[in-house]
């Protein structure tokens, strides 16, 4: 209880802290910022970034042996968040070039999961759970 | 659990990052090799080794300690495979992760920078006097043996680079076998510099991010340093601009922060920019020109804005403040008018 208590009162300390001293640095936009706004592309970049990669015969063939039409694919890009396309082609781009091609599964898999989740619906097959 | 741990194993932590990339590498051939054979980077000397780069024998599975220590010693700020074991090798996970290579060439004072992954980039590094950490697969693509190493030079005639590599001192190994068990590792290498000196291959954008994450670290000055060095290379970096000023900013060199934000303000008309000299004049008490330079940022929008407007409102709350107790003074008002 005790130690609870002090743990509490640490933590009200600690973040109180926190917080003054991002006030007063506030109004200064950090180099990080900077960087990430010039390395930023557009959502629409992103979007037909990912549909290239689902366009790609070696993608399409390995989508097609796992009984998946890349139709459906593209039905769930156009569906994406811009903040979700960004994210996806960044996943994409990080690939090494010999992975590419489980990176664009993978992502493929992630919309299936969120499909079945219940966050997104886009592919016909999958029950969500919900 | 009660076996020993297989070397497979101990170093499979190494190269967890890379291992997504690794499938299909195994058929590569050697086309690096024969093209460095054919055409070699004109204007660079038959052969190079850094011979004084420092030499750290490999303890045990510490191959990623070692080879940092090396890179650092090489650039000036000697520390010992111990100190950085603590730092980079956690004891029960017995292999030092690629980023943690990075993040322990930062916390001891030097920019790490990722080069192209090619024998190009490794030759031209070293004929710069940078030696090269380097991730091998020394195993197969499907049985890997991840181990760090530093090259710290080549022989053209010999076909052969230069490493510093667990117990050998100097290792040779011919291109094609280097190139191969690179490959298998991603191709990944990285220099370790002292802030102000840059990467002879490296380009803009592996810099920058490199500067970047220093600057989180490193003592303001040193950032600065770094940062300045890098913009007499890439004068029209926004980002490094942005850096070297808000390094100067934290060290307290006002007067050179604000020439740096004038200039990049001016330059890119960048809302980051014009913020950052608003509060910067703001400081200094010059409360009109922040404001126009606040306005500035405003207008601009973007995905500072409200930082932006948050810095106009801190001035003119400021400006309010100190023309109050003018109101009472009637010669002040007359002259206003």
């Amino acid at each position: 209880m005790r130690l609870k208590q002090t743990l509490a009162a640490l933590l009200i300390v600690s973040t109180t802290h926190v917080g003054f001293i991002q006030t007063a640095q506030a109004a200064m936009v950090g180099t990080e910022a900077v960087a990430q706004a010039s390395t930023a592309r557009s959502a629409n970049d992103a979007r037909s970034q990912l549909n290239d990669a689902f366009a790609r015969a070696d993608v399409q063939a390995r989508l097609q042996a796992l009984g998946v039409d890349s139709r459906d694919a593209r039905e769930r890009v156009a569906a994406l968040t811009d903040d979700e396309a960004r994210r996806l082609a960044g996943e994409i781009d990080k690939a090494p070039a010999g992975g590419i091609i489980e990176v664009i599964l993978f992502v493929f898999f992630v919309l299936l999961v969120t499909d079945i989740l219940g966050f997104t619906k886009v592919f016909p097959f999958t029950r969500s759970i919900r | 659990m009660t076996a020993p741990p297989g070397r497979r194993r101990l170093l499979a932590a190494a190269g967890a990052l890379a291992l997504g990339g690794l499938a299909g590498c195994a058929s590569l051939g050697a086309t690096g090799t024969a093209a460095l054979r054919s055409a070699p980077p004109a204007g660079l000397p038959r052969r190079v080794e850094l011979g004084a780069t420092p030499f750290h024998p490999q303890e045990d599975y510490q191959c990623g300690p070692a080879a940092l220590a090396m890179a650092l010693g090489a650039a000036g700020l000697a520390t010992s495979p111990e100190q950085l074991a603590r730092q980079i090798f956690p004891p029960g996970r017995e292999g030092t992760l690629q980023i943690e290579m990075l993040t322990g060439a930062r916390r001891n004072g030097a920019l790490a920078i990722e080069i192209p992954g090619s024998l190009d980039a490794m030759v031209r590094e070293t004929a710069a006097g940078h030696p090269v950490v380097v991730l091998l697969n020394l195993g197969l693509s499907w049985a890997p043996s991840w181990h760090y190493a530093v090259v710290i030079g080549y022989d053209l005639d010999d076909g052969a680079f230069l490493l510093r590599s667990g117990p050998l001192e100097r290792q040779v190994l011919p291109f094609e076998t280097f190139e191969r068990s690179w490959a298998r590792a991603g191709n990944w290498a990285f220099v370790v510099l002292p802030p102000g000196q840059l990467a002879a291959t490296a380009d803009e954008a592996k810099t920058t991010a490199a500067l970047v994450a220093f600057e989180k670290t490193a003592p303001p000055l040193r950032a600065a340093t770094a940062y300045r060095s890098a913009l007499a290379r890439w004068p029209a970096s926004l980002t490094i601009a942005m850096g070297l000023g808000n390094s100067l900013y934290k060290a307290s060199a006002q007067p050179e922060a604000e020439a740096v934000f004038q200039s990049a303000a001016r330059r890119h008309n960048a809302a980051a920019a014009w913020n950052n000299l608003a509060n910067l004049l703001l400081e200094r008490g010059r409360l009109r020109e922040a404001r126009d330079a606040a306005q500035k940022a405003v207008a601009l929008g973007g995905p500072t804005l409200d930082t932006a407007q948050d810095t106009l409102r801190q001035i003119e709350a400021r400006l309010a403040a100190s023309a109050s107790p003018r109101r009472k003074a009637p010669r002040d008002r007359a002259a206003r008018r």
